[in-house]
């Protein structure tokens, strides 16, 4: 140990912040370099093992060989890129300046305490962000506008049962379903791209950051991780599709 | 006109990219960049496809690459890890269109078993769009991820402040 931090204290804090960048969706390659590195920052070996729910982790210290080990559990936070880049730029700080814990624990806390963007500014942003993909998929102006309140409609809901922590398999499907039944508001609007109002509305919901961590985890060999992810991934796109169904056996004659 | 449109097609892909990394709360300073590389993938897949007749699977493949490798050198800028960059840039490019015909034949399949002329319409259908939609989310995650896999020391220091190369 480079530090008069203790062992175990350090150790803990090496724990916590995996598990942390973990739950945020940041790829497992990763969370095993920053860890590793402010490891060696206090001069102890660290390695870890990582599941889908948990984490191995296993330090050893470079002059005593005191070992520590524990099963950390993943808990499954909102992905945050910002907990991804400054947790990371943390790691580097510690490696390149060797801080104290107390004041590595002081920074941690705020990064990870730093409020998130405003909700209803969010779904502003992925009101126009479904309507601006509605017309790159050639859909007209009336389709845009049905889109930007079908995603509003779909995302303020799932932003409410994601917060009153109903099962997100449930969420994904009820959200799907409403957006894209919003969405077949179209069909009563004669001459407008309607199919393609319909297609986008649902496509908010697309689970962009397990799909592609899942795909980095099997390319760089974490194998087992990156299957689960991508088994997440294709379950939620699943929920997506049967949201989209119920809609579809509702509006199909109008459609065909 | 045409220089018109790929103007257009990257700033709505601009748009969907700020709207889409916005669930995802990326720091504010990576917003600008999220809407430049969504833009010049888009930009740049459009313009292989309708100018160089490239197949969208081809295309997309080439508009990762370049969101893949401009996250490297943007990233570098605003201390962003390549995926916080990549990974909003690149949703602008899922096949929606064929995902929900994808999801629609299948249901029409289904319910059109007893009649075989129209099963074997939506069969087709449902296999045509699934293999695009599949092999278009693959390559957009092969190609934005090839920069990790061909520079893993530039990828893994870009969020270090103390520049020690």
């Amino acid at each position: 140990m480079t530090t008069d931090d203790s062992f175990n204290s350090v150790c803990d804090f090496i724990a916590e912040y995996a598990a942390h960048l973990m739950g945020v969706g940041v790829h497992t390659s990763r969370v095993v370099r920053n860890s590793k590195r402010i490891g060696e920052a206090f001069g102890v070996e660290v390695q870890m093992c990582a599941f889908y729910n948990n984490i191995m982790i296993s330090i050893t210290d470079d002059e005593t060989h005191e070992c520590y080990n524990k099963v950390v559990g993943i808990s499954s936070h909102s992905i945050s890129f910002e907990h991804n880049s400054e947790l990371s730029a943390l790691s580097w700080e510690i490696y390149d300046y060797h801080l104290p814990l107390s004041t590595i624990k002081e920074k941690y806390r705020t990064i990870v305490q730093a409020p998130r963007i405003h909700p209803l500014f969010v779904l502003l942003l992925v009101g126009f962000a479904n309507a601006s993909f509605c017309r790159l998929f050639e859909g007209d102006g009336i389709s845009m506008a049905i889109v930007f309140s079908a995603t509003m409609i779909g995302l303020y809901l799932k932003q409410q049962m994601f917060a009153k922590h109903i099962n997100s398999f449930i969420v994904f499907i009820v959200s799907a379903f409403v957006a894209s039944l919003a969405a077949s508001i179209s069909l009563i609007f004669k001459d407008t791209t309607s199919s393609t109002a319909i297609a986008t509305s649902v496509l908010y919901l697309v689970p962009g950051v397990p799909l592609i961590n899942g795909m980095i985890d099997i390319v760089e060999g974490h194998v087992l991780i990156g299957f689960s992810r991508l088994t997440e991934a294709a379950l939620l796109i699943m929920c997506i599709a049967i949201g989209l169904s119920f809609t579809l056996i509702m509006v199909k004659n109008s459609l065909i | 006109m045409t220089i018109l449109n790929v103007i257009l097609d990257g700033l709505f892909a601009a748009i969907a990219g700020i709207g889409f990394g916005a669930i995802s709360d990326p720091p504010l300073r990576a917003f600008k960049m999220i809407a430049i590389l969504s833009a010049l993938g888009h930009a740049c897949r459009y313009c292989l496809m309708h100018f160089l007749g490239f197949d969208i699977a081809t295309a997309s493949l080439f508009g990762a690459i370049v969101i893949g490798f401009g996250s490297m050198w943007l990233g570098k800028k605003v201390y962003c890890p390549l995926t916080v960059l990549y990974i909003p840039a690149l949703l602008p490019m899922i096949p929606g269109k064929f995902a929900y015909n994808m999801v629609f034949s299948l249901l029409m399949s289904l319910q059109t078993v007893k009649e075989p002329g129209m099963l074997n319409k939506y069969m087709e259908a449902f296999f045509s769009n699934t293999l695009v939609t599949c092999t278009v989310v693959f390559m957009l995650a092969i190609g934005a991820t090839l920069p990790i896999l061909l520079f893993p020391k530039i990828t893994f220091s870009i969020t270090r402040h103390k520049n020690k190369f």
